[in-house]
């Protein structure tokens, strides 16, 4: 096999981005154009070879033969399994959304502008998968962000969308600048922005510095003051709590979900949602080490802050979706109370940072599936919107008449999120609680079963709005789209599959999470 | 060797008279003409509308000024690029110095291209903004 030169290890993130620059320059070439094929087409294209790039890599094993990846720009990004691994969760959600998109946008204005966007923050997803460092991790999550907040507020004669952009631009802001505080007090306290040399100053505990790319301790020794380091790691976490949607700042979620166009809420509370959890894994596991934070003065317990967010979120979460009215805000909470789930690939490590490549893998697993089968459901929920059913659960009833195959796609969805084996959701829960149980976290274990158990009642709720109820008012559906078809039924269809092959994305996450 | 301090304090104290002389001689020099658009806000040559609390500016100028950013980073970048270059050349060949310029420069130019092309320096004139303007232009 040819070695590929060292900076094609990004082929992932550098499809997406060249994908938006062809989009960009077709636009050019005719700016009125409602070609919504040849525009889809070359957004699935890219957003295909992105996953396909990754999908290679894993199996070829870049990034395995050194300990630290491909290292690129002088460690600023490190393309290692666990960022394949990443890069191809954003890849597949951004096919399935760009696909579905084609007959969601082809009624409206602007649409080149509107792959562009989604391309665009996807590019910022896969590189910060592969940031390395706090600086270049700030970079890709604005990249992800800017564009996002445009597309939520997307349909602007529509005036829930403006407000849920408006408040998603908001809330984004005033994380962004809280993130921004964090990386500064913790560059403050240890004098490197690269996580292996956070690292380093936090377990010498002395202030490190950067000469030729390599890390050294700073002249006089100076040693790392932990209070400041704390704050700095506690903004840290406020940050990533607001990209993955997690308590306390997940109420910008039903928002921007509701508002937001269909497979927009697909993208984000999917593909967004991963990109902040590889941050946070990324930093916590390899810049943050609980062990040596702890020996060091902990300075900061962060495992027991992330013990309370995943079982607030999920508490919050679930309990707020028993109680919504309409569907995509249910799915919207869910979504908030699926962040609590992955949270617990942070919280279920022991005192002394044991069993953490465990629940990380887990979260990772649990990610990959969450992605097939939540992107699918909300792009069900497009489907809805594109034949004007309504947005309460009694406005679905009778829908599994007229339209089965979608509603056997939905059903799919919604069991394998409760945790039903009916679809990969049932071995990723069933992962996460093993993860819980390994180090004898029981409150996390009592909270993931609980949470499970009544997000199964409101998620049939919509399931038996589908198929057991009468239809109360007439109903046409004049036409199947074929865009939105095939990803609902692909993302099924995957969903299935995981069931059988969650074995080996375990292995893989399980692979990723050590090698850090 | 004197106080390095002492430089910088006449540099503060040229600053002040250079404006400070300038508006007392042209206040000496000048015919005394108050006019109305004299007194508005100025900012680009853009005419605002509304009261001088809320000034509001066509919106288009902001299209200008986000446009205005893309030379600005690009400046910034490119500043430091030439100083290195021949240096950078010398020792790693010109490829691996002029190609990631390059790249950088056409990105900003394809944005910069569709922007162009969909309008976003196209000046319309709205009838708001324009009203009662025209007097003193």
């Amino acid at each position: 096999m040819v070695a590929l030169p060292d900076w094609m290890a990004l082929a992932p993130a550098l499809s997406l981005a060249l994908a938006s620059l062809v989009l960009l320059l077709a636009d050019s070439v005719d700016p009125d154009t409602t070609n919504t094929g040849l525009l889809a087409g070359i957004s699935v294209l890219g957003s295909l070879l992105s996953f396909g790039f990754a999908g290679w890599f894993i199996t070829a094993g870049t990034g395995m033969a050194d300990s630290t990846g491909v290292a690129l720009f002088n460690n600023q990004l490190v393309v290692d399994q666990m960022a394949l691994f990443f890069m191809a969760i954003v890849g597949s959600v951004t096919t399935l959304v760009v696909l579905a998109s084609y007959d969601y946008v082809a009624e409206h204005s602007y649409q080149a502008e509107f792959f562009v966007l989604v391309l665009l923050s996807a590019t910022g997803m896969s590189l910060l998968s592969a940031a390395n460092s706090l600086a270049t991790a700030f970079v890709a999550l604005e990249l992800v962000s800017l564009p996002s907040y445009a597309l939520v507020a997307f349909l602007k004669e529509n005036k829930g969308s403006v407000e849920a952009g408006l408040k998603y631009f908001l809330i984004g802001a005033v994380s962004s600048a809280v993130l921004a505080y964090g990386i500064s007090l913790v560059y403050a306290a240890t004098g490197v922005l690269r996580f292996d040399g956070v690292a380093t100053a936090i377990s010498s505990g002395t202030v490190q510095t950067i000469v030729d790319g390599s890390v050294q301790a700073q002249a006089g020794d100076p040693a790392v003051p932990m209070a400041i380091l704390g704050v700095g790691i506690l903004m840290i976490i406020g940050g990533v709590a607001f990209k993955t949607a997690s308590v306390p700042f997940h109420f910008w979620a039903p928002e921007a979900y509701e508002g937001a166009p269909a497979p927009i809420s697909a993208f984000l509370s999917s593909a967004s949602k991963a990109a902040g959890f590889v941050l946070a894994f990324r930093a916590f596991a390899v810049a943050f080490p609980i062990g040596d934070l702890l020996a060091a003065g902990g300075a900061i317990n962060w495992v027991m802050a992330f013990q309370i967010l995943a079982i607030a979120t999920m508490f919050i979460g679930n309990f707020a979706a028993a109680t919504q009215e309409t569907v995509k805000r249910m799915l919207a909470y869910s979504s908030v109370g699926h962040a609590g789930y992955v949270l617990i690939g942070l919280a279920a490590v022991s005192g002394s940072g044991e069993g953490l490549s465990l629940s990380m893998s887990a979260g990772m697993s649990h990610l990959l599936v969450y992605g097939f089968m939540n992107t699918g459901a909300f792009l069900f929920i497009a489907l809805a919107e594109y034949w004007g059913v309504g947005r309460r659960f009694e406005d679905y009833n009778g829908l599994g008449r007229e339209a089965p195959v979608a509603c056997a796609a939905m059903t799919v969805f919604l069991f394998s999120l409760a945790g039903l084996p009916i679809g990969g959701g049932f071995f990723s829960k069933f992962y996460l609680f093993q993860a819980t149980l390994n180090v004898s976290a029981w409150s996390l274990a009592a909270a993931l079963i609980i949470n499970s158990a009544l997000s199964l009642f409101y998620y049939s709720r919509v399931v038996k709005a589908m198929w057991i109820e009468e239809p109360t008012g007439s109903r046409t559906i004049e036409s199947y789209p074929m865009g939105l078809y095939t990803a609902v039924v692909g993302a099924a269809l995957v969903t299935v599959l995981l069931l059988p092959g969650f074995n080996r994305v375990s292995e893989i996450a399980f692979q990723a999470a050590q090698l850090l | 060797m004197s106080n390095p301090w002492i430089a910088i304090g006449a540099l503060a104290v040229v600053a002040l008279a250079i404006p400070l002389t300038m508006m007392a001689v042209s206040s000496l020099l000048r015919p005394s003409v108050p006019e109305q658009g004299k007194r508005t806000t100025y900012e680009s040559g853009e005419v605002p509308t509304g009261s001088s609390r809320q000034i509001k500016f066509n919106i288009q100028y902001y299209m200008v000024a986000l446009l205005f950013v893309v030379f600005d980073i690009e400046t910034v970048f490119i500043f430091p690029w030439t100083v290195i270059y021949s240096d950078a050349a010398a020792e790693f060949g010109m490829t691996t110095a002029l190609l990631p310029m390059v790249v950088f420069i056409a990105i900003l130019a394809i944005g910069l291209g569709w922007a162009w092309r969909n309008g976003a320096v196209q000046w319309v004139r709205s009838p708001r903004a324009t009203k009662g303007a025209d007097t003193y232009e």
